[in-house]
């Protein structure tokens, strides 16, 4: 789950990192009760990157000009991704940037300090990159060290090792899989400030953070409908702009029958991984999603069944194929309880492939 | 054959929840050695539906039992203490099978495991299998069959389908491991790859790899260098759009990295045989057996 900036910040605050004073409108006439004085930075709320490139932050020198920056920042939607809101925060002179993030590097199979002393933002093209592996227990002479490998010296280092330390203490706290100040800039005051944030909560860890109960639904908003409700429904759909209703058990086994539908000149309308043990009504959740999708013109079902059960995914079908008699469905099942699921559908008369490339051949067939 | 045989004595951790016990059952109809079940004040009873005993700790298990292997069952939140205590009481073999493990968990775990020298196969996988001798995890045993062929996977019923075709061609398993489909993970493909190239019985490898990370590209340039024995390779994700994880917490590709051409690149790059479905692995894999293998 992405956080807003605004949200990232109170959580800096709140760990001690040090941030702009700001405040935060949904209406444009909201900043008549902002008194943080002029020029004033206001910035569009967004789960999106790319922000300040698509003109998503604006200075104003009154509130006049204010207001109408906001009223036209309110109604952005940057990359899919609609204004929450504005946050206003007063013009900060910058006399250096930086870069500061912890997240988990995947082959070393650790957290990992990424700090730049030159340059924030375009960060993927800096090659002033330093990586630092996290070890366990952590202990502050992590933060001196990835500070001092930023090449730091005196305050300076001893503030920004200040910073990283409180950085990898929320990240850890909170169960992120992203921490990121970016920028984190000197003023020209010499304070050190993040004057931009970026948090990931682990979404697996949501059932142990209580602080984000309910949040999960508000930073669903940018995802589209279909995707919305399998993700409620604890199913992992991914549209694509073909015409072939892929749904399946397991996500490998989902990936691997898009590509044969690709291989043997169909196109996959999606991926939908059913996960193990799926009993009937999740089952029938997932046809129903990918039957709602307009440019769907055969389903193709394909059941390894390991955990889960195959007479459990033939209930699913009858009860499918009687509501949508029209739906053209490609069936291959096979595994635990297979010879019972087959009694069930020889009834409906829905013909059975055992094999995947006889399916997938069938299934290709049907979408032309 | 690698990891496990028959002599394996294994432990359950979670053995008492509803998945462990119908899956301990299950890991016992194979035939897999399971000497003891562990839920903590639970000790004394039996895991229910067989006659099995159950301990508080991973310790009184092993000291009752002599239990080397651990397969954990427990959810998600309590798995990094639960194989902790394995790896304290000096287990030689972890097998994690649950999903959902917040990874900054796993990335504890691992480095315990790592440093008290334990091997871990998981998370999030269907765990191992040496057919006919010993099954630890969910793997559905029927469709495996005893043979010269090496499995290595990070997907579960990917792993099945391809067995499968494997299996109806009559070209049987040494051992088949599922490493699992999350990014930080115990054991990674270059374990398991040196495992089944000391391994007599194993004649062909065949990796089962997919989207997102690196693990596939790092383990072509590992086979170029450490494995003279064929390996026939199957990515899967060719259609999968980037930016979207596909399922697995692992799979996807981000930054333009991690996507299956360049892994199939990889491959190629390093001599290993691509097969493009679970059929053409079976037929890429028959024809590198040397000896016809007897029914």
């Amino acid at each position: 789950m992405d956080l807003y900036e605004y949200e990232a910040k109170r959580i800096f605050a709140e760990f001690g990192i040090k941030v702009p004073p700001s405040a935060r409108i949904t209406k444009p006439d909201g900043l008549r009760t902002v008194h943080l004085g002029y020029p004033l930075t206001l910035k569009c709320q967004v789960l999106s990157g790319g922000r300040g490139k698509a003109g998503g932050i604006q200075f104003a020198k009154d509130l006049k000009e204010g207001e109408a920056i906001a009223e036209k920042l309110l109604a952005m939607t940057i990359k899919d991704s609609k204004t929450e809101s504005v946050l206003c925060e007063p013009k900060v002179s910058i006399a250096k940037e930086m870069y500061l993030a912890v997240t988990l590097d995947r082959s070393r199979g650790c957290p990992v300090f990424i700090a730049a002393a030159d340059g924030g933002i375009e960060i993927e093209s800096n090659d002033k990159i330093v990586t630092m592996p996290i070890t366990f227990p952590y202990s502050s002479f992590q933060g001196r060290k990835i500070a001092k490998a930023m090449g730091l010296s005196g305050a300076l280092h001893s503030k920004v090792a200040d910073i990283a330390n409180k950085l990898y203490r929320l990240y850890e706290e909170l169960d992120l899989d992203l921490a990121e100040i970016n920028p984190l800039v000197v003023t020209a005051g010499e304070d050190v400030l993040a004057l931009d944030g970026k948090i990931t909560v682990n979404d697996d860890a949501l059932g142990r953070q209580e602080r984000f109960n309910g949040w999960a639904d508000k930073h669903m908003a940018d995802l589209p409908e279909r995707e919305r409700r399998s993700k409620k429904a604890g199913l992992n759909l991914v549209e694509l702009d073909g015409n072939i209703g892929i749904m399946c058990n397991g996500a490998g086994l989902t990936m691997a029958t898009m590509d044969m539908v690709k291989n043997f000149g169909g196109n996959p309308g999606n991926f939908l991984d059913a996960g193990g043990g799926s009993d009937s009504e999740k089952t029938l959740q997932g046809l129903e999603i990918i039957n709602d999708n307009p440019e769907v013109k055969v389903i193709l079902l394909n059941i390894l069944g390991g955990i889960t059960a195959c007479d459990e995914v033939a209930t699913a079908l009858v009860e499918f194929m009687k509501r949508h008699p029209e739906r053209k469905m490609i069936v291959r099942l096979r595994g635990n309880n297979q010879d019972v699921a087959e009694k069930m559908l020889a009834a409906s008369g829905t013909k059975l492939y055992p094999d995947l490339e006889d399916a997938v051949k069938a299934a290709v067939a049907a979408s032309k | 054959m690698i990891l496990v045989n028959k002599n394996t004595k294994v432990l359950v951790q979670g053995a008492t929840g509803k998945m462990g016990a119908s899956h301990t059952k299950r890991m016992v109809a194979y035939g897999t050695q399971i000497v003891a079940g562990v839920t903590p004040a639970r000790g004394g009873s039996k895991v229910p539906g067989t006659e099995i005993p159950v301990y508080d700790t991973v310790k009184e298990a092993m000291d009752a039992t002599g239990a080397t292997a651990s397969v954990i069952f427990v959810p998600p939140y309590l798995v990094l203490d639960a194989a902790s205590e394995a790896v304290d009481a000096g287990i030689s073999l972890l097998v994690v099978i649950t999903e959902g493990i917040p990874p900054q968990d796993t990335a504890k775990l691992v480095a315990h495991a790592r440093a008290k020298g334990v091997k871990m196969i998981g998370p999030n996988c269907p765990g191992i299998i040496t057919p006919t001798e010993a099954l630890l995890g969910i793997l559905p045993g029927s469709i495996f069959k005893k043979g010269p062929v090496g499995m290595v996977s990070k997907s579960g019923t990917l792993t099945y389908e391809i067995a499968l075709s494997l299996s109806d061609a009559n070209l049987g398993q040494s051992t088949c491991v599922g490493v699992g489909g999350d990014p930080v993970k115990g054991m990674e493909y270059p374990e398991v790859l040196t495992m089944f190239e000391n391994d007599p019985e194993t004649e062909v490898i065949v990796l089962i790899g997919e989207i997102g990370g690196s693990a596939e590209e790092e383990a072509a340039d590992f086979i170029k260098a450490n494995i003279k024995k064929p390996v026939v390779a199957y990515i899967a994700g060719q259609t999968a759009p980037p930016g979207k994880r596909m399922g697995h917490a692992g799979a996807i590709i981000s930054g333009g990295k991690g996507t299956a051409e360049s892994k199939m690149k990889a491959m190629k790059a390093a001599n290993i045989e691509v097969a493009l479905t679970p059929r053409e692995v079976a037929e890429k894999v028959a024809k590198l057996i040397k000896q016809p293998v007897t029914k």
